[in-house]
C-alpha cells in the first residue's frame, strides 16, 4: 500500500536520470511501428528533419527548466496560471494521460498477444501488467524515477542485435535508393508525424520538476536523450529497409519484430519473446509515472493539491484507468491500424501537446516576467 | 468506516478480475511426451483443387516412424486434420522445410505462403523446396532404411546455406518473399528431382511472381551461382573440355547503358585448374593461354544463351534491374524495367586467372 508520503522529495534527482527517462518514453511502442508508416528509403531523412525539430522544441523546454517558476512545482504554475487555470489545465491532463496509457500499454499487449500468447484472454495480460505497475507507482514517485535506470538498462542493448542486419547477404546498397523524395506529395506526412509523435511525451516531465535538481544544465541532457532516441530510430528504419526492402515493408504489420525472428542463436531461437518481454520494463515504468501524475492531477482537481496524500485517493485513481483501459479493450480498441482511431488519436494529440505546451510555457513566463516589471 | 472502504475496495478489484472472464492463462500444452513437433510438409496437389499435404511422425523421438498424408482444402486444415488421426497433437515450431510440387508451384504459392508466414510460430528461416516426382514414395521406400530421414535432409539444406558454399541454391521463407515483393527482382528456389530411391539436386527454379515459370539445372544452374547467388563454386567441371576447375570465386561488375538498351556484365574469374584429361600439355604457358581462351568462350557462350533464355522468359533472378538505381534518381516502373530487359543487348565478358596445379602433367 502506498506510504503517506506518495510525492516525498528527500533528495533531488540529477538530470541524468531525466536524460534516461526522455530517451525511453520516446522508445515506447510507436517506434516498433514506424518502419511500416515510413515505408520509403527517403524518409530517413525525414526522420532527420523531426528530430532536429525535437532538438529546437527541447530548447524551448529548457527556458522552462531554468525559470524561476519550475523549482516551486504546483505553487509555480499557480503563481504563473493561476489556480482556477491550472486545475482546467490538470482536468485536461487527465485525459491526455489516460489516452497516452491506454494507447501505449492496449498497442503493447496486442503484440504481445501476437507473438507470446495467442491463446490468452488479452483483458489477463493488461491486469498483470497493471498489477506491477500499482506496486511500482506505490513505492512513491522517487522510487518510480529510480526504477528509469532499470527499464534504460534492460532494453538498451536491444538496438546492438540490429547490427547483423547492415551486413551482406542480408543488406545491399540499392534497398536504400532514392535517398531523396520524387516529389513533395510522395512524402508520408502521416509517417513524419508519427514520428514527431514518438518523440513526445517530454512535455508531461514539466510536472516532475520540483523531484530535480535545480540550476542544473537541462539542455544538454535532454539533447543526449533526443540524440540517442533518434539514433535508434534510425538504426531500426534503416535495418529494417535493408531486411525487407520498401515494398514488402508495408505489408508487415510489426517489421521490427519479424526481423528479429530471423535472427537464430544457437540456443534460443525466438528471441522475439525475450525482446518483447523485456519491454514491458518500460512500460511500466513509464505507465507508473503517468498513473501518479493522474493521481496528482486528480488532487489539484479536486483542490487538495498541498494535503497529505491518502491510500484510498491512490487506489481509486488506478482503478479508475484500469477500469477505462479494460472497458476500451473490450469494446471499442480494434486491432488493424489503419481503422485504429485511438492509435491516430495518440498520434495526433501527442503531437499537438508536444509542440504547444515548451512554446505555451516559455510564452507565459516571459508575459509574466513583463507584467512584474 | 475503513471497514467498509476496504470492503468496496474488495469488490471492485473482485469485479475488475470476472471482467476479464475465467478462461484459463494458457491453452498450449506442450509436454514433449505428447506432442510431434514436425520438421517439414511435403505439398501436391491433391484431387479437385485440394491440397496433399504429407509429413513424417514422430520427428524426433525413438519410435518407428511413419508418413501421414491428407487431402484437404486449407494448409490449416491439414494441421488440424494431423491431430485427429495421430495420437500426438502436431506442432509446427520446428517446422524447417517445406516441399512443394512442381505442378503446384507452377499454378502460384503466394496464398500458402503467406499462411505460413503469418504464423508465429513458423520461423521466416524455413526452406522452400521444389521437387519434381513423388516425393511421398521416396519417403515411404527410404524411411525404414534411413533413420531421422526428415532431420538429415534439413541438415543438407542447412549445411550448404551457411557461409554460401557454392553447390546448390537454397532459399528461406524470407528471402523468398522480398525477392517476391521487390521491383527487379524475381524469385528463385531449389529444385530437387525424386524418385523411389533418391532426392537429387537438380537446378533452380524460376518464378513469375509467385508461378513457377522455368527450370535451369546442370551448367546452366553453376553459372547462376557464379553470377548471383553465391560468387563461389567449390567445383565446376567442364565434360566437353575435359577440365575440371576448382574453388573458384567471381566477381560481377554490370553496367547497364542510360537507355537501359544493353548490358554489359563483366565476370572476373580467380581459381585454379584441378583436373585435366584432355591432350593439350599445360604446362606450356602457350598451350594453357589456348584451354584459358576455350574455357573462356564456353562460358561466354553458355552464360549467354542463359541469359537469353531469362529474357524469352521475362524474368530477372539475377536482379540487374537493381544496377538501374542511384541514389539521387526516380527508379523506373517495374513493368517498364521487364519490357526492355527483354530486348537488351547482351555483352557478356569473362576474365580468367586460373591456377595450374604443377602436378598435372601430360
Amino acid at each position: 500500500m502506498p506510504s503517506p508520503s506518495l510525492f516525498e522529495k528527500s533528495s533531488p534527482f540529477s538530470g541524468v536520470y531525466f536524460m534516461l527517462m526522455v530517451n525511453r518514453m520516446q522508445m515506447l511502442y510507436f517506434f516498433i511501428i514506424m518502419p511500416r508508416h515510413l515505408v520509403h528509403p527517403y524518409m530517413i531523412m525525414g526522420i532527420m528533419a523531426v528530430g532536429i525539430l525535437s532538438q529546437v522544441n527541447l530548447m524551448l523546454l529548457s527556458k522552462w527548466f531554468s525559470s524561476n517558476f519550475s523549482v516551486q512545482g504546483y505553487q509555480g504554475f499557480v503563481q504563473l496560471l493561476g489556480e482556477r487555470t491550472v486545475r482546467v489545465f490538470a482536468f485536461l491532463g487527465l485525459f491526455l494521460i489516460l489516452l497516452r496509457i491506454t494507447v501505449m500499454t492496449l498497442g503493447f499487449v496486442e503484440i504481445a498477444h501476437q507473438y507470446i500468447f495467442p491463446s490468452m484472454t488479452s483483458n489477463w495480460l493488461i491486469l498483470s501488467i497493471f498489477i506491477v505497475c500499482f506496486y511500482l507507482a506505490s513505492q512513491g514517485m522517487e522510487n518510480t524515477i529510480r526504477f528509469v535506470v532499470i527499464a534504460f538498462l534492460s532494453t538498451i542493448w536491444m538496438v546492438i542485435i540490429y547490427y547483423s542486419f547492415f551486413f551482406p547477404p542480408i543488406a545491399s546498397m540499392h534497398d536504400l535508393y532514392p535517398l531523396m523524395p520524387p516529389e513533395w506529395s510522395a512524402i508520408s506526412w502521416k509517417g513524419l508525424l508519427l514520428v514527431w509523435s514518438s518523440l513526445s511525451g517530454v512535455e508531461f516531465l514539466v510536472c516532475l520538476t520540483p523531484w530535480l535538481r535545480p540550476k542544473q544544465k537541462m539542455l544538454k541532457y535532454l539533447t543526449i536523450a533526443n540524440t540517442i532516441s533518434v539514433l535508434e530510430y534510425l538504426v531500426l528504419f534503416i535495418s529494417s529497409l535493408l531486411f525487407f526492402s520498401s515494398n514488402y515493408l508495408v505489408k508487415t504489420k510489426y517489421p521490427v519484430l519479424d526481423m528479429v525472428r530471423y535472427l537464430q542463436f544457437p540456443a534460443y531461437e525466438r528471441i522475439d519473446i525475450v525482446l518483447i518481454s523485456v519491454h514491458l520494463f518500460v512500460l511500466v515504468f513509464v505507465n507508473s509515472i503517468f498513473i501518479l501524475l493522474f493521481y496528482g492531477a486528480t488532487r489539484i482537481l479536486l483542490g487538495k493539491g498541498v494535503q497529505q496524500t491518502t491510500r484510498m485517493g491512490f487506489a481509486a485513481s488506478f482503478i479508475i484507468i484500469l477500469v477505462s483501459i479494460l472497458i476500451v479493450n473490450q469494446w471499442f480498441w480494434k486491432s488493424g491500424e489503419e481503422q485504429n482511431i485511438w492509435l491516430n488519436l495518440q498520434i495526433g494529440v501527442g503531437a499537438f501537446t508536444y509542440l504547444l505546451v515548451p512554446a505555451f510555457l516559455l510564452v507565459a513566463t516571459k508575459l509574466k516576467g513583463r507584467f512584474k516589471v | 468506516m475503513t471497514h467498509i472502504k476496504r470492503v468496496v475496495l474488495l469488490m471492485i478489484i473482485m469485479n475488475i478480475v470476472l471482467l476479464s472472464g475465467c478462461s484459463s492463462f494458457f491453452v498450449e500444452n506442450n509436454t514433449v511426451e505428447e506432442i510431434a513437433p514436425v520438421i517439414f510438409w511435403s505439398i501436391q496437389e491433391g484431387e479437385s483443387g485440394k491440397l496433399k499435404i504429407s509429413t513424417l511422425v514422430p520427428p524426433l523421438i525413438n519410435e518407428k516412424k511413419s508418413m501421414l498424408t491428407l487431402q484437404v482444402n486449407l494448409l490449416k486444415q491439414g494441421r488440424k486434420d494431423f491431430n485427429l488421426v495421430y495420437y500426438r497433437e502436431l506442432k509446427s515450431g520446428q517446422l524447417r522445410m517445406l516441399f512443394i510440387s512442381e505442378e503446384l508451384a507452377k499454378k502460384g504459392i503466394l496464398p500458402l505462403i503467406d499462411t505460413l508466414l503469418t504464423d508465429p510460430d513458423i520461423s521466416q528461416r524455413l526452406y522452400l523446396v521444389v521437387i519434381k516426382g513423388n516425393f511421398e514414395d521416396y519417403i515411404r521406400n527410404q524411411v525404414d532404411k534411413q533413420e531421422n530421414l526428415d532431420y538429415f535432409l534439413y541438415r543438407m539444406l542447412k549445411h550448404y546455406e551457411t557461409k554460401n558454399q557454392g553447390d546448390i541454391t537454397v532459399i528461406n521463407l524470407h528471402q523468398f518473399l522480398k525477392r517476391l515483393y521487390s521491383p527487379f527482382s524475381d524469385p528463385i528456389l531449389p529444385v530437387f528431382k525424386v524418385n523411389k530411391e533418391n532426392f537429387i539436386y537438380h537446378g533452380t527454379a524460376f518464378f513469375k511472381d509467385d508461378k513457377l515459370v522455368a527450370t535451369i539445372s546442370d551448367m546452366n544452374d553453376q553459372i547462376l551461382q557464379l553470377l548471383n547467388n553465391d560468387y563461389y563454386l567449390k567445383l565446376l567441371p567442364i565434360p566437353s573440355l575435359a577440365v575440371s576447375l576448382g574453388q573458384i570465386r567471381s566477381k560481377v561488375i554490370i553496367k547497364l547503358a542510360s537507355d537501359y538498351s544493353s548490358i554489359s556484365i563483366k565476370v572476373n574469374l580467380v581459381g585454379r585448374i584441378e583436373e585435366y584429361r584432355g591432350d593439350k600439355n599445360i604446362v606450356d604457358s602457350d598451350e594453357l593461354e589456348d584451354l584459358n581462351q576455350e574455357i573462356k568462350s564456353y562460358l561466354e557462350k553458355q552464360t549467354t544463351a542463359l541469359l537469353r533464355n531469362m529474357q524469352q522468359w521475362k524474368v530477372d533472378p539475377l536482379q540487374v534491374g537493381t544496377h538501374s538505381l542511384t541514389p539521387f534518381s526516380q527508379p523506373i516502373k517495374d513493368e517498364e524495367w521487364l519490357r526492355k530487359w527483354g530486348d537488351m543487348e547482351l555483352q557478356i565478358n569473362y576474365q580468367l586467372d586460373l591456377q595450374t596445379m604443377t602436378n598435372v602433367n601430360k
